[in-house]
């Protein structure tokens, strides 16, 4: 090939006006005409040989495989993923279950009656909030459709990630979660805004398809409630590079959390046809209430997981309002203020042993809370003079869990909670009152046919004082729980 | 002036060993292709060691603290490591790394994929509509990654951009020379029974026929009744091998390979954590005596 192109060349320019030169210019055109040749020979050479060092780098498609319209070699997708479409990523999670107690049915409502600061007057307590429609406690003995969650998430542009996490029960819709996520701050800043279930501890920030058991942990219920903290907020946090994995964050949050920051909107109250003004303080602007969290977790290699956690939760401002019947005043009629604070522990060991679906896997979690509430009686119907005696309160709670993949999707967990370890009311270092704690002890298997089902049973026996009587309650389900569409990532 | 020049030398040895860019790599066929193409210029850290599968981990804090100081995140993709791997990285506060950034690479996103756009049915179990991430077990798929990926390099380190392309080059010569001695290998095999659809992509590459799977469906573990099936499929053919990965449990494999008299291995489908280039071609070797290890 090059011979011929050098041919053609040599007789464009043989054949060009310069051939009728002089005769004695007919050598030194030779010779030009040959300096050329040499050149155009060796350019072709060297074309040749990249077009021969292109053709082996070249690599054969796959010859079995059919031609993919989406997909062609010379793509230049940054990744594939399913839910990159421009569309969010959604998923939906259905929960049911068949309950049972050994109680009527109350099983589930006398969990929140266990005494402590939380029952310190009877039933009796108004925290001004209305229920929310979904209670993760309360069920009907038979069939119950506990929730279908709707996860949708997405990247919103290259400088946040939102979610929403919207839960819905048979008669009712909740926004439980909607943030967004900086995905872009420097220095291992991360800021997180809008309803969000707080980072404190390690049960608080999942949802219910994350845990190991049919039902939240009592210390959550008892001290933060069904819903653990999660309110309107922001966080910032903070992963310093240390040789050991640490996260900082604060968070602060509108504080209407019903145990720690509830207020009493009312300030009249109608008794046998009386109206009584309630003496108690305005609502402060929020927020009302500020977090701290830190997490460890040392690199233990492949097979073993550690994290500790720190915690703790202010509330500036808790208003309660308690009768003698709800709603209804009396002579012992009178209203609590001030402040709580809540601080905790929470561990995780994981151990992966690489076994096939789950076989021998094994997860230990263990966290403890404490509470204390310093309130003031702001108001009393009948004793005028108590206004202004300090009621402090104060409750901890602990539980400790382990499951074990004992075969190939199966597993086994057990759990022991208790809550009112310490559970008193003092005034000025006096005692006022004691509560007997309350505890139980819960066993589960757990069947996984794929990882997006989970069929689940679940054996508690509590122990609990309501009312300064020993109750022994036995609480049983048969749960499953489905997850459809995209395939959800779980956080640690 | 002796002590300062050995100052300066002292210093500027500590500025090279700071200029390594850090890499985070899922498996450790990333890793491979990582301490292959980048070298002494990079350092490695693979997350998910080759003795369990990397569909089913964890996000845990460690991975997260690796990826916080990482400046390129190395995945296979195709939604292989959806499971923990997103959830790792939006713990990582790291920008650098996040989809879409220059810190972020695919393997899947830069060759063609097989069994792309099945319809996303789970009734047809764990199916990646995406298509078959496991691109790692085709030596050819990885001269095309391992080119990308010097690419990559090249964007994040300019100065060493034609030493990754060379790296790059290197590899796809050591594969290429190796490739007409595997093709004469596998003329040699009668077929194999996998346990999930993870070599396709090699099988594939050497027309090696694949049998059957072990699984009814992706992910979802074998049934008595699905073994038998597959038996009496199987009993028809003049001979085949019966390969698991090593993290599936043993037991459809032992009762294929019981009633068949075929032999039964089971394999990693990545590399050893540490490899390089060697160590991947030595990999490959072991697949190919376990495919044709048929008589």
């Amino acid at each position: 090939m090059n011979k011929t192109l050098s041919f053609a060349v040599a007789c464009v320019l043989g054949f060009s006006p310069m051939a009728q030169a002089q005769s004695d210019d007919i050598a030194a055109l030779q010779q030009q005409i040959n300096q050329l040749k040499q050149e155009y020979e060796g350019r072709i050479q060297d074309l040749e040989q990249r077009l021969q060092q292109v053709q082996s780098s070249t690599i054969e498609e796959p010859q079995p495989t059919a031609p993919s319209p989406r997909n062609t070699k010379n793509s230049s997708r940054q990744s594939v993923s399913s839910g990159t479409a421009f569309n969010p990523a959604i998923s939906v999670i259905l929960d049911g279950s068949y309950y049972n107690d050994n109680d009527d049915g109350k099983g589930g409502e006398k969990l929140e009656s266990l005494d402590g600061i939380h029952n310190a007057h009877g039933h009796s307590h108004d925290h001004g909030h209305d229920d929310h429609g979904h209670s993760h406690g309360g069920m009907d003995r038979g069939f119950n459709l506990n929730s279908v969650e709707m996860a949708i998430s997405a990247t919103v542009d290259p400088y946040f990630d939102a979610k929403a996490q919207i839960v819905f029960s048979e008669d009712s819709v909740e926004v439980e979660e909607a943030y967004l996520l900086t995905r872009g701050l420097p220095a291992g800043l991360q800021v997180k805004g809008g309803k969000f279930l707080s980072d404190i501890g390690y049960m608080n920030k999942q949802h219910t398809h994350d845990w190991d058991f049919s039902d939240a942990a009592l210390p959550y219920k008892v001290l933060l409630g069904g819903h653990g903290l999660g309110d309107i907020g922001l966080q910032l946090s903070w992963l310093p590079e240390l040789p050991v994995y640490t996260r900082l964050g604060m968070e602060l949050f509108q504080g209407r959390n019903e145990k720690m920051g509830a207020l009493v909107g009312e300030h009249h109250y109608e008794f046998e046809g009386k109206e009584y003004e309630l003496t108690i303080d305005k609502e402060k602007s929020a927020p009302r209430m500020w977090t701290l969290f830190a997490k460890f977790a040392p690199d233990l290699g492949y097979n073993h997981a550690l994290q500790g956690g720190l915690f703790y939760v202010r509330s500036n401002q808790l208003q309660e309002f308690h009768g003698d019947d709800a709603h209804v005043a009396g002579d012992s009629t009178h209203a609590l203020q001030g402040k709580s604070w809540l601080a905790g522990t929470d561990w995780v060991y994981k151990y992966d042993s690489a076994g096939s679906y789950g076989q021998g896997d094994v997860r230990i979690q263990a966290e403890y809370l404490y509470q204390v509430k310093d309130l003031n009686v702001a108001y009393h119907a009948s004793k005028p003079a108590v206004v202004g005696a300090t009621r402090k309160f104060t409750e901890d709670g602990l539980y400790l869990q382990a499951v074990y993949g004992f075969a190939p999707r199966w597993e086994a967990g057990v759990r022991y909670e208790v809550v009112g370890l310490t559970n008193k009311k003092e005034s000025a270092n006096k005692i006022l009152d004691e509560w007997e704690s309350s505890d139980r002890w819960g066993l589960n298997v757990t069947f996984r046919p794929t990882e997006y089902s989970l069929l689940r049973a679940q054996f508690t026996r509590g122990n609990f004082s309501i009312l300064g009587d020993e109750e022994r309650i036995n609480q049983f389900w048969l749960q499953y729980q489905l997850s459809l569409g995209v395939h959800g990532a779980h956080a640690f | 002036m002796k002590y300062i020049l050995l100052f300066i030398l002292f210093f500027s040895a500590e500025n090279v060993w700071a200029a390594q860019l850090k890499l985070v790599a899922t498996t450790s066929s990333m890793g491979m292709l990582a301490r292959e193409v980048g070298a002494e210029q990079v350092s490695v850290k693979v997350l998910a060691p080759p003795d369990r599968d990397a569909h089913h981990l964890q996000a845990k804090p460690s991975m997260m603290r690796h990826l916080r100081s990482a400046d390129l995140v190395l995945a296979i993709g195709a939604e292989l490591e959806i499971g923990w791997l997103p959830a790792a990285l939006q713990g990582a506060n790291n920008p650098q790394v996040q989809v879409g950034r220059i810190g972020y690479f695919e393997a899947a996103a830069q060759v063609g994929l097989i069994d792309e756009g099945q319809a996303a049915d789970r009734a047809q179990g764990d199916v990646h509509p995406l298509g078959n991430p496991h691109v790692n077990l085709d030596p050819v798929r990885m001269i095309q990654i391992a080119q990308a990926l010097a690419q990559r390099l090249g964007n994040l380190d300019e100065a060493n951009a034609q030493v990754y392309l060379q790296r790059a080059q290197a590899f796809a010569q050591q594969i290429k020379s190796r490739l007409p001695q595997w093709q004469a290998q596998a003329k040699a095999a009668k077929g194999v029974v996998l346990h999930h659809k993870d070599a396709d992509y090699l099988l594939q590459r050497f027309n090696v026929p694949i049998l059957g799977y072990i699984e009814p469906i992706a992910g979802v573990p074998t049934t008595a009744k699905h073994l038998k099936a597959l038996l009496t499929k199987l009993k028809v053919k003049d001979g085949g091998v019966i390969i698991r990965s090593v993290f599936h449990p043993p037991q459809g494999a032992a009762f294929l390979a019981r009633e068949l008299g075929w032999a039964s291995h089971a394999m990693p489908i990545d590399p050893p954590l540490g490899a390089d280039g060697a160590g991947y071609l030595a990999f490959i070797d072991q697949w190919m005596a376990a495919i044709t290890s048929n008589q």
